[in-house]
């Protein structure tokens, strides 16, 4: 089983094994510190090749730090109780 | 009796012939989504599924379509399995009306046998799959998550548990989807105001009632645990957890603690929802895990939602249905029943009586302003009382014969939706429309309405004769 490169969705190289099945040599699985997809060694390959990745679907950090925020931050208020 | 664990649920499910196990090895993906996909296909008779033989792993154990038909629904209530929907509708209203029922706290749990604080990864703890392709990740989407507001902290009745979509992005770290309209939203913008991090317990695996009453548009200082307690017509039990003080239930398999980190949103998503559309990408809160507890062998219980119907309309059908009934019947006691069942609510079929003209704009338009309402109710369909709202050949007669656009249609503009809705614009407001598909009364006056069809006299006799003799066999 060799290590992901890249991450299917957003091609980034920021990635690592978050865990390996209990049964050994099985399958691992592995995510992306950029857009935070995970995704398993057996799956299928329109979900774990980049280059087969469903396009509707791509995603990149860039686009992931300008969607729309939910539920929005309030401002900061200052309270006088002990909470 | 009610079941006050998972497993004592699927105990009952196997002896009514409910649950199938299948032990032959599957893959987590594509093969436990599909199959929970399939299950659907099969009816409103269809069973829950047991997972035991995942291949990768020595002794996990997946639960899938516990709440996936009426008969698991009707058996939850302690009702016969093949009760028809629209009594088990008035039964879980005539519960409902009981609130508040009992909550009973006990000093231990099953799910504090195994307790890991030090060097968590969820992904080794449970067993964790994508269900749908477009999944941005791996989900847990049935647990329910309790949290309190941090500034009326004692107060139990503002205590929310409900269940939301979480997104496991890290060995500690979930992203979660708190949508404005939903209680977890007051508490977290509440400690957001003052900076402040939120404490959350994430409970996994539990009786079928505290997911229902979790997915149920109850209101803002109503407990999930007393209503729970209503509709179980026996107490509730629940259990503190020692680092949030939280309550949870006491039959859980598993319990995760944390907190939600104050004013910190991160990408999430996108997450096929029961929309039938996947809920794209959003910038979200993000959990922390601290603690993790969890009964020896737990059971990981998941539910299957995309293109309805799937479990997740069976899991909040009537307990949407009931809410809007009783809210809006102490306004207008001419309801005769709600029908929410379709995509939690979006649209919404109302029964009822009239008083003069007018009146069932009346009662549509109040929908639009019930809590649950601000976040669905796009479309309201008034009908009279003598259509069952459950019966869709009805409504449509209605719709048929009843409705003039030129004098019915009653559309409100810029109304807040769930952005969830892909039909919104922006996302979270869209127009809402009432139609009023009554008999106009006066001093309403259009259409011809004098002579409608009644059934020939005897009409009810034959049929309970005809039933009797198709039962008893006189077709062969």
């Amino acid at each position: 089983m060799s290590e992901p490169l890249i991450c299917p969705r957003c091609e980034s190289d920021k990635t690592g094994v978050l865990t390996r099945s209990p049964v050994a040599g099985v399958w691992e699985v592995y995510h992306c510190e950029e857009c935070f997809f995970a995704w398993r060694s057996t799956e299928p390959d329109f979900i774990t090749d980049p280059a087969k990745y469903n396009p509707e679907f791509k995603l990149n950090r860039t686009e992931l730090e300008q969607v729309s925020v939910m539920p929005t931050v309030p401002p900061l208020i200052y309270r006088h109780d002990k909470t | 009796m009610a079941y006050h664990d998972l497993r004592s649920y699927l105990d009952l499910l196997v002896s009514e012939g409910q649950l199938l196990r299948l032990t032959d090895p599957v893959l987590p993906e594509p093969d436990i989504g599909a199959a929970a996909c399939a299950v659907n296909k099969l009816g409103a008779t269809a069973p829950a599924l047991l997972f035991e033989n995942i291949k990768g792993y020595t002794n996990a154990t997946v639960v899938m379509n516990v709440h996936g038909s009426w008969c698991n629904h009707a058996l939850m209530l302690g009702m016969p399995k093949n009760t028809p929907l629209k009594e088990q509708f008035h039964e879980f209203v005539r519960r409902y009306e009981a609130y508040p029922g009992k909550v009973e706290e006990r000093d231990s749990a099953p799910w504090q046998e195994v307790v890991l604080e030090k060097d968590i990864n969820l992904f080794d703890i449970l067993p964790l799959f994508r269900l749908n392709h477009g999944d941005g990740g791996f989900y847990i989407d049935k647990a329910v998550t309790v949290s309190r507001d941090i500034t009326d902290w004692e107060n139990p009745n503002t205590q929310n548990v409900g269940l939301y979509h979480l997104q496991v992005k890290g060995p500690t770290r979930i992203g979660i989807q708190p949508v404005p309209a939903h209680d977890i939203a007051i508490h977290l913008r509440r400690a957001e105001e003052l900076g402040k991090d939120l404490p959350v317990a994430i409970c996994i695996g539990n009786d079928p009632l505290i997911s229902t009453v979790g997915s149920m548009p109850i209101l803002y200082d109503q407990s999930e645990y007393k209503m729970a307690g209503a509709l179980a017509q026996e107490p509730y039990p629940v259990v503190r957890t020692q680092s949030t003080g939280l309550q949870v239930p006491w039959g859980s398999e598993i319990v995760l603690e944390g907190r939600i980190l104050s004013r910190v949103r991160e990408g999430e998503g996108p997450f096929g929802e029961f929309t039938g559309h996947y809920s794209g990408a959003r910038r979200m809160p993000v959990i922390e895990i601290t603690r993790v507890s969890h009964r020896k062998n737990p059971l990981f219980e998941h539910l299957y939602l995309g293109m309805p119907w799937t479990e997740i309309d069976y899991l909040m059908g009537v307990n949407t249905c009931a809410p809007l009934h009783v809210q809006l019947k102490s306004a207008f006691p001419e309801i005769q029943a709600v029908n929410a069942l379709y995509t939690h609510g979006l649209v919404v079929i109302v029964s009822t009586k009239r008083r003069f003209g007018g009146f069932a704009k009346a009662v549509g338009t109040r929908i639009l302003s019930t809590p649950h309402g601000l976040g669905y109710a796009k479309l309201v369909i008034v009908v009279d009382e003598t259509i069952d709202p459950f019966n869709l050949p009805q409504v449509m007669w209605a719709l048929s014969t009843k409705f003039n656009p030129e004098f019915d249609l009653v559309t409100v503009p810029g109304l807040s939706v769930l952005p969830l809705d892909p039909a919104s614009q922006p996302a979270g407001i869209t127009h809402k429309l009432v139609i009023d598909a009554t008999t106009p009364l006066a001093p309403e006056n259009h259409g011809h309405y004098s002579q409608e069809l009644g059934n020939p006299v005897g009409t009810e006799l034959w049929l309970e004769r005809l039933h009797t003799m198709v039962s008893s066999g006189d077709l062969k």
